[in-house]
């Protein structure tokens, strides 16, 4: 009797083992079925399309980058599928770095970026590719505060000097003779300020460094700039909701947070205004951060198939004396996608070429006023225009694919 | 047995062999996942490991612009932090487990919910402690818990801070509210699974409740509960979003629990997918090289300790 149930047990062992490898197994093929970039056949003899008329063939394209750009992408992914319903398009927010990578080893049809690739992850592309830099989108940064008995509608102002006078611990007080000479007639606590970061790499904080690094020689050498950097002071959270979290937390304290962030939430956190190089403090709205990347590209961008490692829309926009109502902390984020598309590197079929190169069309020309309710301002005319010229350059298997006007 | 057929012993065998091979399959799979695991850290950590060497472990700074790495604060962040959710979470856990098994074994009703309750708790994702901990722990250890910490007893190096609510103590007192579920319900378990014999003889000598509970069962049960205490510290080092959300994310080295902190885990979450350079990058896989050591090292030590104690005893469970 027991000889028999020690079998019985035994066999029931042996199919929980089968149906977990049978699991693990069709985990396995999803995961790398999914991680292949082509997630569904296209018909080989899809016809030469334009972007710009008719329904494209059906193709799964795969993007993934910086978390900044993540809530406007997700709203240009719906409506673009109303006017493509063929495409599905597929966006992972893994991080610039990550996105960058992934376009790297081939694995993305697109990628995405916070900040421009430097002269490093340029030779570490395919050789023979050409990968081109496409902004798709202006955000901006605002220094947010918790400090009770200060209206909300009191916007504090603040320089780029002291915002890293702050930040690099030198300020401790609000009554900091520095901060009173910005602010006369407000009445400014004694308190310690709280400072607040993001913890996580974020192309948010690599707008702000750049732009503290800018204003102060100190920060530069110490610090520097970057998606994450090692912050003299204050506590790290993570996420604009995290940094929010921490603001609403702590009294008297002071963090950087996307604008969006502020104008989806309405307001809830008060936040300053920031000096731009006319001398002008700004209240960031859509507006001042639009004019702001149209007078940092106005001495025109570098060429889309060219290294953009030099180029820094925010020193631009840090050193414009001429337009006086400009948004100082205003940044670009970036779409990668190489230029000669083909299995070769990219392992991008024809309908995915055009696929992607209609999407990228769509999202600088028709898809910028979907933004303006999250928090993202739509691109200015002249940024639209050289994204256009650099999007027309792109081909499959050396036929351009846009082949519109 | 002897009404066994011969063929029916054959059918029986074949499958035994077809499980064996099966079950084999799955047992190496799990040593070769080890090595490959271990092996691909260190592949890929390779150029971090020749850069820096030793004085990675005990570097203090890091600085991804300047490509200056240091692991120091984030180990010594992931030990303080776990062993604080073990001060806190253990003895809660016990007592739970106790009044489960011992006192509330009778009261069929209130014993099953609140085991219910507690396996329902270890069910819920990390994440959610890791925003309820961002948005109502943190006020009220900020608030409430640490100024009296801090004004009472601030002349001990531990409260000598300034309380900011994201820091050390309150992300033990994170891992230890989600060590409590692990630990309670294995405890319980051990705990009811020690013969009633034991229990019966103590009561047969006039030991009270307490008396039972501390010289029959617990002894008992000892190398059991051990096991269940290794259990929750493994969460406790290896967890990640909780902490990462309410420790404050500043690599320091305080003695003070109210001083924001950093973990490994943390650092990870926080800047593996924004790595731009190949050093870095590789400084990031050494980070999970060393959690990975560490982890290996607690269940090694908790194996040789639990060997230790269970020495010569004449039972085990």
């Amino acid at each position: 009797m027991n000889f028999y149930r020690t079998g019985a047990s035994g066999t029931t062992i042996g199919l929980v083992v089968v149906v977990i490898l049978v699991v693990a197994a069709a985990g396995a093929y999803l995961a790398f079925g999914a991680g292949g970039g082509s997630g569904s056949t296209t018909p080989s003899t899809a016809p030469h399309t334009t972007p710009t008329s008719g329904l494209l063939p059906a193709a799964t394209i795969n993007g993934g980058g910086g978390t900044l750009v993540f809530p406007l992408m997700s709203s240009w992914i719906f409506a673009y599928s109303q006017v493509q319903p063929n495409i599905q398009v597929n966006y992972a927010s893994i991080g610039s770095g990550a996105g960058i990578a992934q376009i790297t080893a081939g694995t993305l049809n697109f990628g995405e970026s916070d900040a421009p690739l430097k002269s490093s992850q340029y030779t570490a592309l395919p050789a023979g590719s050409t990968l081109l830099t496409v902004p798709i989108s202006a955000s901006a940064v605002v220094p947010a505060y918790n400090i009770p008995g200060i209206a909300s509608t009191t916007h504090l102002r603040f320089t780029g000097n002291v915002l890293a006078e702050i930040f690099y611990g030198t300020i401790t007080t609000w009554n900091d003779p520095r901060i009173a000479a910005l602010n006369p007639g407000v009445n400014l606590p004694t308190n310690e300020i709280t400072v607040v970061h993001r913890s996580d790499g974020s192309g948010t904080m690599y707008a702000f460094t750049n732009y503290l690094s800018d204003s102060n020689s100190t920060w530069r050498s110490k610090v520097g700039y970057a998606t994450s950097v090692n912050w003299p002071v204050g506590i790290g959270c993570k996420g604009n909701e995290g940094v929010a979290g921490c603001i609403a937390n702590n009294q008297y304290s002071i963090g950087p947070l996307e604008i969006a962030y502020e104008i989806t939430n309405a307001g809830s956190i008060s936040y300053g205004s920031v000096q731009n190089h006319a001398g002008n403090f700004i209240l960031a709205n859509l507006t001042n951060i639009q004019l702001a990347v149209q007078a940092g590209a106005k001495a025109g961008l570098p060429a889309g198939n060219a290294q953009w490692s030099n180029f820094s829309i925010i020193n631009n926009i840090f050193n414009d004396s001429a337009d006086a109502q400009i948004y100082p902390i205003s940044t670009f984020t970036y779409a990668l996608v190489y230029q000669n598309l083909g299995a070769t590197y990219a392992g991008t079929s024809q309908a995915q070429a055009a696929a992607v190169v209609n999407f990228l069309w769509w999202v600088v020309n028709s898809g910028q006023n979907a933004g303006q309710k999250i928090g993202y301002p739509p691109l200015p005319a002249n940024v639209v225009s050289a994204d256009d010229t650099t999007l027309r350059s792109i081909t499959y298997n050396g036929t351009p694919i846009y082949t519109g006007s | 047995m002897a009404n066994l057929s011969k063929s029916s012993r054959r059918a029986r065998s074949r499958g035994d062999v077809v499980l064996r091979s099966l079950v084999a399959t799955a047992a190496i799979g799990i040593v070769a996942l080890l090595l490959v695991l271990g092996a691909e850290l260190v592949n890929n950590s390779g150029l971090s490991l020749t850069t820096y060497g030793l004085g990675f472990l005990t570097g203090t700074v890091w600085d991804p612009v300047h490509l200056v790495f240091g692991a120091l604060p984030f180990i010594y962040g992931t030990l303080l932090t776990s062993g604080l959710a073990l001060l806190i979470g253990l003895p809660i856990s016990l007592g739970v487990a106790i009044f489960l098994s011992e006192k509330a074994r009778n009261r069929r009703g209130m014993g099953s919910l609140l085991g219910a309750l507690v396996e329902l708790l270890a069910a819920v994702p990390s994440v959610i402690y890791g925003l309820w901990g961002l948005f109502f722990l943190v006020p009220v250890m900020k608030n409430y818990v640490e100024p009296p910490l801090h004004s009472y007893m601030g002349f001990l190096p531990i409260f000598g801070t300034t309380p900011i609510g994201t820091d050390f103590l309150t992300a033990g007192v994170i891992l230890a509210i989600m060590i409590i579920p692990t630990v309670t319900a294995v405890s319980r378990d051990i705990l009811n699974a020690v013969p009633n014999s034991q229990r019966e003889a103590m009561y047969s000598l006039g030991a009270t409740d307490w008396e039972v509970t501390r010289k029959a069962v617990l002894p008992y049960a000892r190398s059991g509960i051990f096991g269940a205490t290794i259990l929750g510290l493994g969460r406790a080092v290896g967890e990640t979003m909780a902490v990462t959300m309410v420790i404050g994310n500043a690599p320091s080295i305080s003695a003070s629990l109210l001083s924001e902190g950093y973990t490994l885990t943390s650092l990870i979450v926080n800047q593996f997918n924004e790595t731009t350079s190949s050093l870095y990058a590789s400084a990031m896989v050494e980070i999970g090289l060393i959690l990975f050591a560490l982890a290996l090292a607690i269940n090694f030590f908790a194996r040789v300790l639990v060997w230790r104690m269970t020495r010569g005893a004449r039972f085990r469970i």
